[in-house]
Parts: structure tokens; C-alpha cells; sequence
């Protein structure tokens, strides 16, 4: 609009001659709202509703050019004709795709920063309930994790590495031009016409203090002029689990393997017992261990004196071994959108309203929202444009209890570390019969002593997961709405005042509950009920200024801005259950907490932008920001930010404008120092005493530390790219470097334990992000009736830390050690040195000789059997040497298939899941089939330890032996469409209908089965809500 | 219809400038705009203005007694500490694996792993509690109120540090030897708020502190009446006196600090004995955690792993269970033999729903509420200890073998109305007294602290350990295993700490 405004403002200069003229599309249909102008200047005209045009022309003009989103630009010589029409191809040339930036848009041709924009028909077959799910594998540059598999997850996502060691390494989005507090699963995907991420320093300084780690800027639909559509879309899928589980060991091998787990903890004890005489103990008495024996031969002829598993036994219940049986159902996935737009000269609108209901594959998991949203726009004078954005959600949703890697509540915890002899439901210990309730039910088994003479089960006993996923319930309902609201006012063509004012409002409604039966509950039943408010509001006021003198084109802004931020919270919870089926605390006699907060932050800030160029050749753009951030104290609170970038177009230089393969070929940089303030403390410089009452009594005690200090992060971002258009516009591209510096980076650093170890937010690292990143786009094949494109991405960082605290030079934290000289993400591990092949120790090296636990091995390498004494060493990265993605898209007469893979390459990852199947014999907790390679006797030669109960936590211990290569493939999306033909079309009165499958997460190519390579930036795994895979049909219809 | 065409580029500019002027004044925020609070925190300065909001400081380090620490399961304030001393001592016998919890302590590996939680907790807590106790006692005497309130305020807080330093130098540093110069490395003595990290000082300094401490405290306290058995009185420093000098053999204090330390209260009734050990108006009790509803401790209770009816993972698969042969030492008649069930049948011990019964296992702990509650009383000082100690020091002082049966008499007698004067003498006494703490103290967090300060071995032989479970049966006295090595975390930023033999 406001282009369409500007274009209309300066076609008052000097005029010749008038051309008319039509602009259609390759089928003929009349394209409204093309841009006609005069080349290298910025006059221009927009075509209507049936395609047609009226432009002055000076006698010294040369040439028109016809551009228009989706459609290749096209240039046309002006002759002594005064009509002119031509037909534009759909195509490739995004030189005038309009590129969202921070407060305003730049035409990519112009644009001198980095951002990646990926528009909604790169996503709009996708079912994407979150719709940052769209951004994996898309830009280069962006590092993300796959979302989990629970509904309306999102992926975690890292612009140009990691800027930060305890503050966020979250990028801002920003959505309508507007940072947005809500969660972005609220949004409808429907709705959502860009998403950009923007990189560079240049282009996100005038975010400030909230941009050092990117910005993502999040951009809905708008109507256009004179062109009414109705869009009718509607999606149905089913999802599944997207990565198989880990290969775990059967019944028979796991009781075999148990018993030598107790056989050794005998043989090897500190009083031995002799051989013998232990292998009949753990034929005896390994059941008594266990539990359960769920073989249909006597407790002590399961496992013979030899520890040979007994060939005659068979399973009593062979068909209720698989926890997940139940657990796991067909998820499905519904989604339909009615959107409707259009506009005449004054005024355009967008309304759509959505429907998106995702069932997860685990029970008791899913998603509910519907969603509407209203945009218009109306300039009813001259000089005043208004416009309103308005939008909420209601979101309902049941959440699988994924939250704690080893919560006993956890679906995929639990199920994975069951062993393999427990049933799911009450058996007859003898003839392995279901027992049965009175009512002819089966019963879950708990593993405790349900009833008399049943067995108690030392893995996970008197817990069910599958009772307690169908019992408790851990749902919420989130209710959101969304205001954007700006007025302009227009004082002269070149000279424009505007006003912002956006309010995001999120009410959290969380309801749990833990049912009387079994579980965390049992026997009280118990349950809370937390409601969060947060409304933040953005209102700022802008100055616009955009001439042209001469050669010379100027844009400026000046602008104010507050945020306000505010945060409700009230949490109750209770217990003593009186009615069943009432999960109201009033049912619940017992008060267990009743606590409330409030939390408020602001920022104010002044900042100001000029773009400049020069004839389209040369450009340059400075920006500044000066923000007060309340997080800070008043001596440091106001601090400054800034960017600066040019370009240069090449192609537009009389040289390289001669040689015909190059369409355009752009130089461009950018440096700026921009902040970063999200995951600090809202009151991080404040000595505080936190509440601790005594029973009745009020009290407090002593939680942090005075750190008056305390400011941002600085992010100084430097950046130099080429993109590039070759080859009659079928080969794009971008190569690009970045060094991103992070100064002043926060560590929490802790007073030393001694001193009452109060964690101090302070400014005193430092750290770097470089890397390369390269995009290509192109058209492989571009015949009359196929083609195909493709395009690939690949980036690379290397982050290292340049300096750390004086009082904490080395930062020891799980897997990873922080040091100068060292990333982010390298791992600090003990170093595995195998198995002894004399006693089937687990060998780490040694950190020094004693004699008592070390030896030198074979290689003539000093290892010891002593977790304690085992050497510590940097034993590579989780950060990969090369990530990215590839896309591609073949079209044939109707039909367009489309697939998008992403990829890592080097890394390692860390793999705590697998580690947990490989222990060395905890009773009850299931074993991975690569324990199968277990030593056993002298003499073998194995990297795999013994088993010995006692010796679980020494032989399993965290060491470079779990790390595992990281490189992966993950075919992402594939779609299949089918546009029908004007024949159907018109018989339906439509103007476009579209037919097609699509899935997501289709095939996971990585190291090891079951592991879920992709799932942290740490590297290392946990038990979590394995990523899901959708496979959708849809129908478009548009009228 | 208004149009800025007519104006001349001059007006125009002065137009905007007034307009934007305007504007951006009429939303430029006031001075206080980016001045913001927590509502769930006070500022560290309003806490100290007054005596009255200094009380509240105090409260806030009974609280830290009996809250959950790192997030950890296992670490519910100061009851952590109590079940870590019985998991590596030889009275407590875990029954089976259950969920794992405490096992690795139990198999005395824990503590000698710099990187494991349980030398971290035991570090972390009682400096935790020092450091608000030395803001309190370097900020009180400015605080506006009477002076009566300051010395109370000021006392609570000297006696919580000297008790910490007490907890934590016999874990971190060699037994206190009479006989020698204990010029061993102790614990750092940080006595001030500061962030400057402070070297170990060697056990005996950090002894001499304890009772300066103390001293200044029994001072301080001398006329006190507290509202409730959470708060430190002056009972409470005299126990703590006595607990420190009988630890340091210094036998006369001890016999002398632990008669104080009981006056004004008696030792419970039988049917006290068997209500559980959870409530801190037994008439027995100087000094214990008060936890109210409302204060949930959840699984991390001591309540969770320690009594035999909460519905915890840990209880209903491991129910803590006394050492055999040192119940076949309590005599029939005793009622603290009923504490413990030899068969693991007897219904009389309530039991989760869905619980094992094991043989040995103890009712001495019941938490309160039945089986969905975890809260519950923790005991942290009775009167039955200070009997204990006075017959202990009375027996070592020489001479006063007929005074220290005596005392012992009066605690036993009331336990077991059988029981008739000893007529042990000399070392034949101390062992009698010996046995009778552990009956008497078991599960009370002890064990670890006295074997250490006896200077025995740890001995899990002839009873019910089993093999697979405890591993480790013997450790000789004295041996490097009984010092807890310094957490790799202190070591990390505190440049100034050895660490012990490893």
C-alpha cells in the first residue's frame, strides 16, 4: 500500500507522452496491482482490476518496467507505440519481492542487509500447527532442533550460532511489526503471508536491545486491491511417530543378562563368593530380584547354574509386554481456513477464521484453536490512512507429560525403560491368565502388591504410566488477542506521521490433576489450577521522510517507542480428593500451595533510520536506537545501538551490465552493534530477599546479590554478502560470511559456595560466531510443460569463547566445559578407553597413577577402572560442521510435486538415552541389544562392560564412549498437488481449486536407530515427545 | 476535506516540528517509568530497617531447614543430611533398590565423588545457611527496634552458624583428636558477607569459632521464651554446646552443657515413643522443623524415604529397615523394640497401599497426614540425646561411672520399665551407653557422625545387608573414605581450597 501510495506520488513529474496499456498473466487473466515504472527512477503506475494502465511517459524515458510478486519483471524498450501490453511469466525473480524489515519493507533488489524470507507458498500444503516449523532446513543461517512431536511444538531456532552462555540464544520475533510475548503456535499458519529472518546487524539494529540474537518477523495477510478472493482450504492427516524406538533385548535375552548381573555383583563383591557357588544363588534368586517370572517353567530353572536361558520355557503373556500398545494411537490432524480479502482505492481487507485440531500419536495429547483474524486498511483522505489488526485465538490443549526426561509420568521414559518380562496388566502368576475385575475388565499392574501372593516389580514399581496418561490430566486453555492498530498521517507526498498501537494479550488457564489410584497423587489425589495473564503493549510514534534529489533517494525515520509488559500469576494447588471425576480445588481438602506474583518491564526507546541511494547503484543505510530497559539500573540503564550497511548493484555498472549472463550481481556489508536482554532477570541488579516463611511465620532469606553493573550484551555483527541473479534469471543465489562478536556476554557467576554461592549476573565475556553461508536457487529443467527447480542451503559456524570470568576460567556444566579457546558446545567427558578383556572392567584413562585402580594397557596407555580417578577431555563437538537444507519443486502440466530435506553434517552427538539402555545391570530397567555384546568371560575382547548390579553408575558412567556421530538427513516435507483445470473450474465458478498429499517428517536418516539426532543444539538426548509424522490430504479452493 | 498541499515547504516544516514535538512529549514516560519491583522479594535493605522485619530473617533460615534444594529428590534441607549420616553408617539396612535413591551413598560413593551431589548438598546448605546468618549478624545492630529483639535476632543467628560449622568440619575435615593440634585443613571460616573467597582453616579454628559462637549465643539468648520449637533458644545453643564438646572430648562441658540443655523439659511417654517422631510439641523435643500444609515437601520429605506408610516409590519398594543384630541387642521388655518388625508381617505397621512389608522394618517414622502427605515434625534435638551425652561424658571423665549410669538409668528406665541401674563400669559403661544411642537415635542422622568421632570402623557384618545392595561392608577407622571430598563446585571458584586425599 504504502508503495502504491508513493509510486501515485511521484508520477507528477515532467511528461511527454501517455501510455496505456494491459498487463496479463501467462494464461491470459488481466493482473491487478502490477507495477509499471520508468527504469532507474521511481516513478510508476498500478495497474487495476482488469489489468490495464495509464502512465506519462517523458520523452527521455527508455524504458518500462512491469513487475509484479510471483511473476518474473519484465523490461520493455518504449518505441513510438503508445500502448504497450504485455504478459508476464510466473517466475523467479524475487528482485522485487518486497523483503519485511524492521518498521517498514525494502524490495529486495535494494535491500543491503541479510534476511531469508520464506513466503506461504513455500508452506502453504504443509500441516503446521506451529508455524515456525516452516523455518527448518529453510534459510541458511538458522540452526534449529526438530520440534517435539507434541502438538503445536515449535523447533528451537539459532541465527548465526550462539550469542550467549546464560542470557537467551532465542531470536526476537516480531509479529505485524510488533515483538510478540504469545506463544506463535497461537497463530493460524493460513494467516501468515511472510516469515523473515532477519541476520544481520544493519537490519535489525532498530530493534536494539532485543536484537543481538536475530529477529524473526512474522507478517499476516493483507487484501488487495480490486481483487476479492475467497479461499476455502481444508486439511485431514493422520500422525504417527516419526523415529522408531531403540532395539531393546527380549525376555529371554534380558533375563539371562540379569542373572549375570547378579551372578557378578556376587563373584565380584569385595567378599567374593566362589563361582560356583554364585552362579547358583543368581539361578535362585534372580527371580526374587526381578520380580516376575513370566515364564511357564519354576523360578529357579529360568536361567541355568550356566547362566543359559532354560529352552523350554515360553512367555505367559507374551501378548502384554508392549507398554505402548495403548499408550500409542493413530494421531490425526484437522485444519480448515475460510479466508476471504479484497480492496478497492481506498480501502483493502483480510478476515479469515480457522480451525486446527491435532490429536498427537501419544493419548491424551493434542491441540484445539480456533483462530480469526481482521485486517484492514482505509485511506479515506488524502492526508490519513488508517489501519487495524485484529486477532485472537482460543487454544485448548491436553499435553503429554514429556517435561521431565525421567518423570515417571513420562509416556516415552517410562515405556522405554520397562524391562521386557513386566505386563501392562494383572496376571496369574502360574497359568499367565489376565486377572479380572468383577466387571471382567482387565487390571493394571502397578508392579506393587495389588493382591496377595503377586509380585512386586523393581523397575518403576507401584507406578503405571498408562493408567495414570488415561487418569491425570495436565491441560490448557489459552485464550489470545492481538491488536495492531497505526494511523498515518500524510502531511506532504514525501513527509508522513505514524502511530502504532499493538496490545497482545495471552490468558493461561493450566489444569492438573493426579489421579487417587497410582502415581504421584495416590492416595490423596491432587490438583492445581494456574492462571497467567501477560498483556504487553507496544505504542510508538514514527516520522517518515522519502525524496528524491536528483540521482539522490533519501528515506529517514524518526521514531519513540514504549513497551510495557505485565505479567499475572495465580497458582493454587490441593489435595485430598472427595468426589471422583471433580477436579475443582474445592473437591480437594488439603491446601498444598496458594501463591500469586506479578512482574512488569518496560522499555523506552528513541531510534532513527536513513536509507540512501544513488542512481540504484549505490546504497546506504544507518540506523540507530538508544533503549532503557527497566531490567537495569538507572546508572546503566540507557545504552545505544546502531547499524550501518551499503550495497553495491554491479549489474547496474556499465561494464557488467553488458554481459548478458549476469542479471544482477549485488555486493553488500553491514556492521552494527545491537543488544541482547532476553532470558535475564527482570530484576537482575536488585539485592533481594526472597520469601521463606516458617509455617505460620513470615520470613525471608537471602536470594540474590546487588549487580548495579549489569547491562546488555553487546552483539557487534559484521557481514558481507553477494546475491546474484545469472543466466536469464535461472540460477540465484547468496554467498555471504558473518562474524558475530558477543562483548560483554553475561555469565551468572557464582560466588564460591563458601561465600553462600549467590549467582551474580555480570558483564565479562566474550564470544564469536563465524561462518559462512551459501543459498543457491535454480531452474534445472523450464520447459513449456515440466519444470523443475532446486534449490540448496549450507552453513557452517564456528563459535568459540575468547574470554570468561577471572574467577571462573573453566565452567564445568553436565557434558561441556566452557573455556577460552574453546565452544559453546564442546564436550567435557571422561575418555572411555574400552574394556578390560581380563575382567571386562569398563577403562577410562587415568588422571594420574595410583595404584590402586590403574594400569598401563596393551597400548602402553594408563587407564584405570576408577570413575573418580578417570582423565576428563575435550572429546570434540555437538556443533556440526555443516548444516542446511534442500528444496525442490517439479511441476508437470497440473501436477507439482515439492520436497524439502534438512541436514547436518559433523557434530557429535551425545546420546543419554541410549546411555540409559546401556547400563550395567539396574534390576528391572531395560537393556538396548547392543549389551548383547556384553563381556563375559575372559579373554573377550568387547567394548561393551560386564554386568553387575553393583557396579551400574561406575561401568555406565558418563564418558566419550555415548558420543555418537550427528550427521543426519531428515526428509522433512514431500507434497503432491494437482491444480484442476478451467473446465472444472468454471463448473464450480471457481478460480483456482488444488488437490494434494503432504507429509511431514517422512524418513529420519542418522546413526542409530532411535535416536533422536536433531533434538538439541546441546547434542545430548533426552526422553522427550519424539518428533511426529503427518500425513495430510487437502483441498484448496479459491473463488 | 484538509490538504497540506497549499503550504509552503517553510510552514510545512514548522508544522511538523510543533506536531512531532508534541507528540513525542506526550508520550515521552515519566522519570519513574522503567523503575520496577518484584512483588515476591523484598530489597535486602528494607529487610534490615527493623527489628520487626529482621525477625523475618530468622524465619527464613528455619524455613531453609526443611525446603527442597537444587531441585534435587533427595535433598529436603537439613533431613537430607540426617539420612545421609544413617545411609552410611551401619544401622540403617536399605531393604531393596526401589528407585534408587540414596543407594550410591548407601554404598559410600557418593561422598567421594567430587562430582556428586551429596559433598555438594552438604557444603552448599550449611554455607547457605551461614551466609544469611552472617547477614543478619552484620546488619542487625544498625536495624531500628529495642535491643532485646536484636540480641534474640543476633543470637538465633550466631547459634545456626555455629551449628552449620559443627555439621559440616566433621564431614569436610579429619575427627577432632583431643590429643592433637587438629591443624588439618577444616572448612573456610567466612564470618561477614563477602564475595572474597576465603582458604580452609584448619579444624581446630574453625572449633575455637564454633564456640565463640555458641558462647555469644547462650549470652544472647539467656531470657528468651520462643513462640514455637522451630525457633533456637537458649535450650537449644546449651545442646549444641554439649554436642560440640562431646565431640571434642571435653568431657566436663559436655556432661555440664547437656543437663542445661534439658531444663524445663522431660522425655516422652511410651505411647509418645510409638506416635511416630512427628510432631514438635512432644514434651521430649528442644528443637524441630514445624511444617505446616500449606509447605509441601512432597517427595523430597524426610517423611518419603524414612517412614514406613508415604506413598513414595523409595518406601513402597524399600522400607528402611534396622540393622538386625542391633535390634536383637534391645531388650523384650523395651518399647523401642516395637519400633522395628523382625518378621515383615506384622499388619500393625502401616504400609502404602500397594507397600512391601520387609523384615527389620521400622514404624519409629509415620508421617502424619497417612499416606498422601509427606509433612511432617522433623526432630532435630531431644532430650533423650542429651541423657546420652551426659552418661557418655560422665563415663569418660573418670570417677563418675555411678553419675553416668545414673543418667542412663533415668532415660532407659523410661523406655523400658525393666531396666535396673547398670552396674557396668569404665569401658563396659560406655558401651552400654553406646548401644543405647544407637537404638535410641536411629534414623535421626547420627550414625556417620558418631562412628567418625569414635573413631570405629563401619562394620555391616552377621546381620541383614545384603551383598548386592550395601557392597561395601567394612571400612577400617580412620580410613581416607571418612573425610567427604570438597565438591568439584567450591573447587572451580574458590582457588584458595585444598581437597582432601582422594
Amino acid at each position: 500500500m504504502l508503495m502504491a501510495f508513493m509510486l501515485t506520488a511521484f508520477s507528477v513529474f515532467a511528461q511527454n507522452k501517455t501510455v496505456t496499456g494491459m498487463v496479463t498473466d501467462d494464461k491470459g487473466a488481466p493482473i491487478q496491482g502490477v507495477s509499471v515504472t520508468l527504469k532507474g527512477t521511481k516513478t510508476g503506475v498500478m495497474t487495476d482490476a482488469d489489468g490495464s494502465y495509464r502512465i506519462e511517459v517523458p520523452s527521455t524515458a527508455k524504458t518500462l518496467v512491469f513487475s509484479y510478486v510471483g511473476f518474473e519483471t519484465w523490461e520493455q524498450t518504449i518505441s513510438s507505440q503508445n500502448s504497450i501490453s504485455v504478459q508476464l511469466k510466473p517466475g523467479q525473480s524475487n528482485l522485487d519481492e518486497v523483503v519485511v524489515v524492521a518498521y517498514g519493507n525494502v524490495k529486495k533488489g535494494d535491500f543491503t542487509g541479510s534476511a531469508s524470507q520464506i513466503t506461504s507458498k513455500d508452506f502453504q500444503n504443509r500441516p503446521l500447527t506451529n508455524v515456525t516449523n516452516a523455518i527448518p532446513g529453510s534459510a541458511p543461517g538458522v540452526q534449529t532442533t526438530a520440534a517435539g512431536g507434541s502438538p503445536g511444538s515449535s523447533p528451537g531456532i539459532r541465527i548465526r550460532g550462539f550469542g550467549s552462555v546464560n542470557a537467551s540464544n532465542d531470536p526476537l520475533y516480531v509479529v505485524d511489526n510488533v515483538p510478540y510475548d504469545g506463544g506463535l503456535a497461537n497463530l493460524n499458519a493460513e494467516d501468515v503471508e511472510t516469515i523473515t529472518v532477519l541476520k544481520d546487524a544493519s537490519t535489525t539494529a532498530l530493534y536494539g536491545s532485543r536484537a543481538a540474537n536475530g529477529v524473526i518477523m512474522i507478517t499476516t495477510k493483507k487484501g488487495k486491491k480490486n481483487r476479492n478472493t475467497l479461499n476455502f482450504k481444508l486439511m485431514q492427516g493422520v500422525s504417527s511417530r516419526g523415529i522408531p524406538e531403540y532395539d531393546r533385548a527380549n525376555a529371554s535375552q534380558f533375563y539371562v543378562m540379569m542373572w549375570e548381573s547378579y551372578r557378578n555383583s556376587l563373584l565380584y563383591a569385595a567378599s567374593p563368593q566362589p563361582l560356583a557357588v554364585a552362579n547358583q544363588n543368581a539361578t535362585n534368586g534372580i527371580k526374587g530380584l526381578l520380580g516376575y517370572n513370566p515364564f511357564n517353567v519354576p523360578d529357579n530353572q529360568i536361567v541355568d547354574v550356566n547362566g543359559i536361558f532354560n529352552s523350554s520355557a515360553n512367555l505367559l503373556w507374551a501378548d502384554d509386554l508392549d507398554w505402548t500398545k495403548e499408550l500409542v494411537r493413530m494421531g490425526n490432524r484437522k485444519d480448515a481456513t475460510l479466508s476471504f480479502s479484497g480492496g478497492n482505492e481506498k480501502s483493502d481487507y483480510f478476515g479469515s477464521f480457522g480451525y486446527t485440531d491435532e490429536k498427537g500419536y501419544i493419548i491424551r495429547s493434542d491441540w484445539r484453536r480456533f483462530s480469526g483474524r481482521v485486517n484492514i486498511n482505509t485511506q479515506p483522505t488524502k492526508w490519513f490512512k488508517v489501519g487495524i489488526n485484529l486477532s485472537g485465538a482460543v487454544n485448548k490443549s491436553n499435553q503429554a507429560s514429556d517435561g521431565s526426561s525421567t518423570g515417571l509420568v513420562n509416556p516415552f521414559y517410562f515405556t522405554r525403560a520397562m524391562g521386557p518380562i513386566y505386563p501392562v496388566y494383572l496376571h496369574n502368576q502360574t497359568t499367565g491368565e489376565y486377572i479380572l475385575d468383577a466387571s471382567g475388565n482387565k487390571i493394571y499392574d502397578y508392579g506393587n502388591i495389588q493382591l496377595p501372593g503377586m509380585p512386586f516389580r523393581p523397575q518403576l514399581g507401584g507406578r503405571h504410566n498408562l493408567a495414570e496418561t488415561r487418569w491425570n490430566q495436565e491441560l490448557f486453555k489459552r485464550n489470545t488477542l492481538s491488536a495492531r492498530n497505526y494511523a498515518d498521517v500524510i502531511f506532504t507526498p514525501w513527509l508522513k506521521f505514524t502511530t502504532n498501537i499493538a496490545v497482545d494479550v495471552t490468558d493461561y488457564q493450566g489444569s492438573s490433576y493426579q489421579n487417587q489410584i497410582v502415581g504421584d497423587g495416590a492416595p490423596a489425589g491432587r490438583a492445581s489450577k494456574e492462571a497467567s495473564k501477560t498483556t504487553s503493549y507496544t505504542f510508538n510514534q514514527m516520522l517518515n521522510f522519502n525524496k528524491k534529489y536528483g540521482a539522490h533517494n533519501i528515506t529517514a525515520l524518526v521514531a519513540h517507542e514504549n513497551y510495557d509488559y505485565n505479567y499475572n500469576y495465580l497458582y493454587g494447588f490441593r489435595q485430598g480428593q472427595a468426589v471422583e471425576g471433580n477436579f475443582e480445588l474445592t473437591n480437594f481438602a488439603t491446601i498444598n500451595s496458594l501463591t500469586s506474583l506479578t512482574d512488569n518491564a518496560r522499555i523506552e526507546s528513541y531510534f532513527g533510520r536513513i536509507n540512501y541511494d544513488y542512481e540504484g547503484r549505490f546504497y546506504a543505510t544507518a540506523s540507530y536506537r538508544r533503549d532503557g530497559n527497566s531490567k537495569f539500573a538507572p546508572d546503566v540503564r540507557w545504552s545505544s545501538f546502531w547499524g550501518i550497511g551499503g550495497g553495491w548493484r554491479l549489474d547496474r555498472e556499465k561494464i557488467i551490465s553488458k554481459i548478458s549472463w549476469i542479471n544482477m550481481l549485488k555486493l553488500r556489508s553491514s556492521y552494527g552493534q545491537v543488544g541482547n536482554e532476553g532470558g535475564i532477570s527482570l530484576y537482575a541488579y536488585q539485592a533481594l530477599y526472597g520469601v521463606s516463611n516458617n509455617a505460620a511465620e513470615p520470613g525471608f532469606r537471602q536470594s540474590t546479590l546487588p549487580s548495579p553493573e549489569l547491562t546488555w550484551e553487546t552483539g557487534k555483527n559484521f557481514d558481507i554478502g553477494t546475491d546474484f541473479i545469472l543466466f536469464k534469471n535461472r540460477l540465484s543465489g547468496t554467498i555471504e560470511y558473518y562474524n558475530k562478536v558477543t562483548d560483554r556476554m553475561i555469565f551468572d557467576v557464582a560466588t564460591t559456595i563458601s561465600n553462600g554461592q549467590y549467582t551474580i549476573s555480570q558483564n565479562i565475556g566474550s564470544m564469536y560466531n563465524k561462518g559462512i553461508e551459501v543459498e543457491l536457487k535454480g531452474d534445472v529443467i523450464r520447459n513449456k510443460n515440466f519444470t523443475w527447480n532446486l534449490g540448496i542451503n549450507g552453513s557452517t559456524i564456528k563459535n568459540r569463547i575468547t574470554k570468561m570470568p577471572e574467577s571462573n576460567k573453566e565452567i564445568i556444566s553436565g557434558t561441556k566445559k566452557l573455556k577460552e579457546g574453546q565452544s559453546l558446545y564442546d564436550y567435557w567427558v571422561r575418555e572411555w578407553m574400552g574394556v578390560n578383556p581380563v575382567n571386562g572392567e569398563a577403562l577410562y584413562r587415568a588422571d594420574v597413577w595410583n595404584p590402586s585402580n590403574s594400569f598401563v594397557d596393551g597400548k602402553g596407555d594408563t587407564v584405570t577402572n576408577s570413575i573418580n580417578n578417570a582423565r576428563y577431555h575435550y572429546a570434540g563437538t555437538a556443533i556440526p560442521d555443516l548444516f542446511g537444507g534442500i528444496s525442490s519443486t517439479f511441476s508437470y502440466k497440473s501436477f507439482s510435486l515439492n520436497f524439502l530435506l534438512n541436514y547436518q553434517l559433523g557434530g557429535l552427538v551425545y546420546d543419554a538415552t541410549y546411555a540409559s539402555l546401556m547400563h550395567a545391570g539396574a534390576y528391572g530397567a531395560a537393556l538396548h541389544t547392543d549389551m548383547l555384546k556384553r563381556w563375559q568371560n575372559p579373554g573377550d575382547i568387547t567394548n561393551v562392560p560386564r554386568m553387575e548390579n553393583s557396579k551400574t553408575g561406575v561401568f555406565d558412567a558418563a564418558s566419550s564412549r555415548w558420543l555418537t556421530g550427528g550427521s543426519f538427513l531428515n526428509v522433512r516435507t514431500i507434497t503432491l498437488s494437482y491444480d484442476f483445470g478451467k473446465s472444472i473450474l468454471s463448473k464450480i465458478n471457481a478460480s483456482g481449486m488444488s488437490l494434494y498429499v503432504s507429509g511431514e517428517n517422512l524418513y529420519l536418516f542418522a546413526k542409530r536407530k532411535g535416536m533422536n539426532v536433531n533434538q538439541a543444539f546441546s547434542g545430548v538426548t533426552s526422553n522427550a515427545y519424539t518428533p511426529s509424522r503427518i500425513i495430510t490430504a487437502g483441498l484448496n479452493v479459491n473463488f | 476535506m484538509l490538504t497540506f498541499n497549499f503550504m509552503t515547504m517553510q510552514k510545512n516544516s514548522l508544522f511538523i516540528l510543533f506536531i512531532t514535538g508534541l507528540l513525542f512529549t506526550a508520550t515521552s514516560c515519566k522519570k519513574d517509568y522503567l523503575e520496577t519491583a518484584p512483588t515476591n522479594a523484598v530489597s535486602s535493605a528494607d529487610v534490615f530497617k527493623t527489628t520487626a522485619n529482621a525477625w523475618t530473617a530468622v524465619n527464613g533460615i528455619h524455613r531453609m531447614l526443611y525446603i527442597q534444594w537444587n531441585g534435587n529428590q533427595d535433598q529436603g534441607g537439613q533431613s537430607a543430611n540426617m539420612i545421609y549420616m544413617d545411609m552410611l553408617g551401619e544401622d540403617l539396612v536399605n531393604t531393596a533398590q526401589a528407585n534408587g535413591w540414596f543407594i550410591s551413598c548407601y554404598r559410600w560413593l557418593d561422598h567421594r565423588n567430587v562430582n556428586s551431589r551429596v559433598p555438594y548438598f552438604n557444603y552448599q546448605f550449611y554455607f547457605k545457611i551461614i551466609a544469611n546468618a552472617n547477614m543478619i549478624i552484620a546488619n542487625i545492630d544498625a536495624a531500628e527496634g529495642p535491643d532485646t529483639d536484636k540480641k534474640i535476632i543476633k543470637g538465633q543467628a550466631q547459634a545456626y552458624r555455629a551449628w552449620s560449622y559443627y555439621q559440616m568440619v566433621q564431614l569436610f575435615g579429619k575427627r577432632f583428636d583431643a590429643s592433637t593440634a587438629n591443624d588439618t585443613p577444616g572448612v573456610p571460616l567466612v564470618l561477614e558477607p563477602t564475595n572474597v573467597p576465603a582458604p580452609r582453616a584448619t579444624v581446630a579454628e574453625v572449633y575455637t569459632q564454633i564456640n565463640k559462637d555458641l558462647d555469644d549465643a547462650i549470652a544472647n539468648l539467656t531470657g528468651y521464651t520462643r513462640a514455637n520449637k522451630s525457633h533456637l533458644n537458649i535450650n537449644v545453643a546449651k545442646g549444641l554446646k554439649a554436642r560440640v564438646a562431646l565431640t571434642q572430648q571435653n568431657w566436663t562441658v559436655a556432661a555440664q552443657m547437656a543437663t542445661e540443655a534439658r531444663q524445663g523439659l522431660s522425655l516422652m511417654s511410651n505411647a509418645q515413643y510409638l506416635g511416630g517422631f512427628n510432631d514438635y510439641t512432644n514434651p521430649e523435643w528442644i528443637w524441630g522443623s514445624k511444617q505446616q500444609e500449606d509447605q509441601q515437601t512432597f517427595f523430597y520429605s524426610f517423611f518419603a524415604y524414612m517412614s514406613c506408610n508415604f506413598n513414595s516409590s523409595n518406601i513402597r519398594g524399600n522400607p528402611k529397615a534396622i540393622n538386625s543384630v542391633l535390634y536383637n541387642l534391645i531388650s523384650t521388655t523395651d518399647v523401642r523394640k516395637q519400633l522395628w518388625d523382625p518378621t515383615g508381617t506384622n499388619t500393625a505397621f502401616p504400609i502404602p497401599p500397594g507397600g512391601l512389608r520387609r523384615p527389620y522394618m521400622n514404624r519409629k517414622f509415620v508421617a502424619p497426614g497417612g499416606s498422601g502427605i509427606s509433612i511432617g515434625d522433623v526432630p532435630h534435638m531431644r532430650v533423650g540425646e542429651m541423657y546420652l551425652i551426659e552418661a557418655e561424658a560422665k563415663a569418660r571423665i573418670g570417677g563418675q561411672d555411678a553419675q553416668a549410669a545414673q543418667a542412663l538409668f533415668t532415660l532407659v528406665k523410661n523406655r523400658d520399665a525393666s531396666y535396673t541401674l547398670s552396674a557396668n563400669t569404665g569401658q563396659a559403661l560406655i558401651n552400654e551407653i553406646l548401644t543405647h544411642r544407637r537404638i535410641e537415635l536411629w534414623g535421626e542422622g547420627f550414625r556417620f557422625y558418631d562412628l567418625k568421632r569414635l573413631n570405629q570402623p563401619l562394620n555391616r557384618n552377621g546381620g541383614n545387608h545384603q551383598l548386592s545392595l550395601a557392597v561395601v561392608f567394612d571400612i577400617p577407622a580412620g580410613d581416607k573414605q571418612w573425610e567427604f571430598l570438597i565438591p568439584q563446585a567450591e573447587l572451580n571458584t574458590n582457588p584458595l581450597v585444598t581437597q582432601n586425599p582422594l
